[in-house]
């Protein structure tokens, strides 16, 4: 659907129109490219993906059918959450790949568990130095190891989602070997992430008032 | 916005919508007006409906200044802060219970009861009562024009037992409520409406019992929630308790135990220990003075803002505390903060403004009025609602995570904290034995690990699913939480395509019918106060006709036959006995109306002789 049926403008997102006020409920199931009005790709910089998000919100949002009947309000409240999903996969970087590659017909988290060999003995240390650092009072030296854990996580980060923008841009061809490199990738993110946050949360829990 | 449309028939108005912000300890009304939010208050007031409740001795309900007046000299009969109470049970308002003065009880459903003169009132009940009041001041400043669609604040940090409360308590009061929103957000829309401002931005709202912190993204009319952090139970009200425990400590040695656990002594305390404390924002030292001439006390206590403010630390580094969190889940760092916005009025508190400026590295805006600005936000979103404009828009997040609780007693989170609302989430269930045809389903919200730690939002009991072995239904359990921060929960059996039913329990809440009893209740309410006034306006102006008759038969008796004065008589006789008797306004409406009937013929009379008498030269009383 490129046009509204009802005043044949051209359409922002297939689930309304901004220059009738239209709401539309598609039958089949639309991805979140669809539903903010993109082309699937891995490369998708922030601004226009918020560009896209405010378009199509401001077709769809609740609040701009506040005196409609319940029907058409309800219509909207579906709708906008569509739009705040696909964004919210989008957004992440992580999401975004891990809905690609499975639309590729790449597998999921549950068919490939592995990570790449080198962060296997790694996630061990990562632990224990969290695990020091936890009941440590702040400026000592556990707590000095967690903070270089962190500056060094954060390397690596960035270091293997640059792998996986690689991978997946142009976007591999459907079941090739590339997907399951990706999955591979995307498990050493949910490592490194997860460290991450566990810093943080150390870090926030001891500047906690009792 | 030129005009208010109004519908003839019975003066309401179609195509505008309030704002209302139902405090803790003040509630406000705004409206869009002239392309700019208003306060909306009858002339000579402020507006400002002070949150507190008076029962009478006939147990008529008293809301606002007036209420807070007879506090002093009757405070076992007086309510404050009920915001607190919204969505709970009696076992998570414990602190907050002790200073009530009355007895609490709890219905089936965990709804914390407020007996009063005989009567047992829900926090939703008590609140839809500040509500009318304020839509009443609200609709008097507009002229008496009937505005019934309202936008109502509530604390971000609000859970959805406490926004359902909400909205049943406008639901009660007889409002159309167009949508729930927070108040952080609200602010920030006054403030970014006001400044034209783009950036990054802090709203650090400390209320009188609730704090909300709300990081944003604001540009070109788009006001996004980033994220989202606070305390429904922590504010101005917890900063007056740091004064009343020093009080109750050096008053021991001077009054009786009984005395200071006596619940209407307390109140004195509290009431003197928040002027002691607003004195304290704009003078260096401050007396709190409480006098009892009953039992001859009379105590003075001076504080220096330094006590004060070493008393309330801890209060402060909380909402920092939530402050930081917030920041941690917008992924920002207080560098990246361009503005800081106070909202409430407990950020007058001189001390509070000063740890925020130093959290934050930068003078916080203190320009816009803190007590008004949720409510002229309110009245911006309203505007919206109404169709009013497209170049806002809105985006808000839910402040908690949803979850349900697993077989083991741990939280299977499905839908995250801060994810942008509207938003949902579909959950796949089966069945564990054949032929199954309900699944109970126990929804929590919070961030702990294990459900007992998190809110019970109630259990959803889903039934209807169609009798197969067991594991074979496939049933798709969606949960929406929608504009309002409001969950709905469906559930549909994808096999059959049939809609599962789903039952829900709430916890701390009413159910429909509870809401409809107590709608009507009110309803009854309303109409009983309607009908007082009318039958009071009545008596008073068949008062005046019969006067007027009688002062008229004295003159032009002769005039008239002797059919019509003994009609005249007899109606005259009839109003003056049924005025005397009744306070029907039917009864009353039939007889006057029967007055104005019989004495037609006199007034015919006197207004010919008047018309004669002045073609005569003759002055009008001297006829």
């Amino acid at each position: 659907m490129k046009h509204c049926p009802d005043c044949g403008a051209k359409l922002e997102t297939p689930l309304g129109c901004g220059a009738c006020g239209a709401l539309f409920s598609p039958e089949s199931t639309l991805t979140p490219f669809e539903v903010l009005g993109l082309e699937p790709s891995y490369e998708l910089g922030a601004a226009e993906l918020k560009k896209r998000l405010l378009r199509v919100s401001r077709v769809v949002h609740p609040d701009y059918f506040g005196s409609a009947d319940a029907a058409t309000r309800e219509r909207a409240e579906r709708a906008s959450a569509l739009v705040n999903e696909a964004h919210a996969t989008l957004a992440s970087d992580r999401a975004r790949a891990d809905w690609l590659v499975r639309w590729l017909g790449g597998p999921a988290e549950s068919e490939k568990r592995e990570m790449p060999k080198r962060f296997l003995l790694d996630v061990l240390e990562w632990n224990e130095t969290l695990e020091l650092a936890r009941g440590a009072s702040p400026g000592s030296a556990e707590r000095a190891a967690l903070v270089e854990l962190r500056r060094v996580l954060r390397a690596q980060t960035d270091e293997v989602l640059a792998t996986l923008a690689a991978r997946l841009s142009p976007l591999p061809e459907r079941a090739s070997a590339r997907l399951a490199e990706a999955r591979a990738d995307l498990n050493a993110l949910r490592y490194l992430d997860n460290t991450l946050a566990q810093i943080d949360a150390v870090e926030l829990e001891s500047l906690r008032p009792n | 916005m030129g005009f208010i449309q109004l519908n003839v028939l019975n003066n309401a108005a179609s195509n505008v919508a309030l704002g209302i912000d139902l405090g803790t300890t003040n509630s406000l009304g705004a409206m869009w007006k002239d392309g700019r939010p208003i306060v909306l208050h009858p002339e000579g007031d402020s507006g400002y409906v002070p949150s507190a409740i008076h029962f009478t001795e006939k147990g008529a309900a008293i809301v606002g200044r007036q209420a807070r007046e007879l506090a002093i000299v009757d405070p076992a009969h007086t309510l404050f802060s009920i915001k607190r109470f919204m969505g709970r049970g009696l076992a998570q308002v414990e602190a907050d219970a002790r200073n009530v003065p009355c007895a609490l009880s709890e219905t089936d459903n965990g709804v914390v009861q407020f007996e009063m003169r005989g009567r047992k009132y829900t926090p939703q009940e008590l609140s839809a009562l500040i509500l009318m009041k304020v839509h009443d001041q609200a609709c008097k400043a507009l002229g008496g024009i009937e505005v019934t669609k309202v936008v109502i604040t509530v604390p971000a940090y609000f859970d959805d037992s406490q926004r359902q409360a909400t909205r049943d308590a406008a639901r009660i009061a007889g409002l159309d409520v167009l949508r729930i929103i927070n108040e952080p957000t609200a602010a920030s829309l006054a403030y970014g409406l006001d400044q034209k401002k783009h950036g990054k931005v802090a709203v650090y709202d400390l209320g009188g019992g609730t704090f909300d912190v709300s990081i944003l993204s604001i540009e070109d009319g788009v006001f996004q929630v980033l994220s989202t952090n606070g305390d429904t139970h922590l504010g101005g009200d917890d900063f007056d308790r740091t004064l009343v425990d020093v009080a109750k400590k050096e008053l021991a040695s001077i009054v009786r135990p009984s005395t200071l656990d006596d619940r209407a002594f307390l109140q004195l305390l509290r009431l003197a220990a928040e002027r002691c404390k607003i004195e304290l924002s704009s003078d260096p030292e401050a007396y709190m003075h409480v006098s009892l001439p009953e039992s001859g006390v009379q105590w003075r206590r001076k504080f220096t803002r330094h006590e004060f403010d070493a008393l309330t630390a801890h209060l402060i580094e909380r909402t920092l505390h939530s402050c930081r969190r917030a920041m941690a889940d917008a992924k920002l760092g207080v560098e990246e903060i361009d503005e800081v916005v106070l909202v409430g009025g407990s950020t007058r508190t001189p001390a509070v403004r000063s740890r925020v400026e130093k959290f934050f590295g930068r003078r916080p805006h203190t320009e816009l009025n803190p007590d008004e600005v949720v409510a002229l936000g309110a009245a911006v979103q309203a505007h919206v609602l109404m169709g009013g404009t497209r170049e806002l828009l809105l985006m808000d997040v839910t402040p908690l995570s949803l979850g349900l609780e697993t077989m083991g007693g741990a939280v299977a989170k499905v839908i995250e904290r801060n994810s942008t609302i509207p938003c949902q989430a579909t959950e796949g269930f089966t069945t564990y034995v054949d032929n199954q045809t309900g699944v109970d389903l126990h929804v929590v919200q919070g961030e702990r690990e294990l459900a007992k730690d998190c809110r019970s939002l109630g259990r959803f009991k889903l039934s209807g699913i169609p009798p197969m072995p067991a594991g074979m239904p496939r049933i798709a359990v969606r949960f929406h939480i929608d504009a309002n921060g409001l969950l709905t929960v469906t559930a549909r059996e994808e096999s059959s395509g049939k809609s599962a039913r789903v039952e829900i329990t709430p916890m701390n809440g009413l159910t429909d019918s509870e809401v409809e009893a107590m709608l009507n209740a009110a309803f009854k309410n309303a109409r009983d106060d309607f009908d007082a006034r009318r039958a009071a306006d009545l008596a008073t102006e068949i008062g005046t006709m019969v006067r007027a008759s009688e002062r008229g038969l004295a003159h032009a008796a002769d005039a008239l036959d002797r059919e019509t004065r003994r009609d005249i008589e007899d109606a005259v006789a009839k109003a003056r006995s049924t005025s005397a008797a009744s306070r029907e306004p039917q009864k009353l409406q039939k007889v006057r109306d029967e007055l104005e009937r019989a004495t037609l013929p006199l007034a015919a009379l006197l207004m010919d002789q008047v018309a004669k008498s002045a073609l005569s030269g003759k002055k009008l009383d001297e006829v």
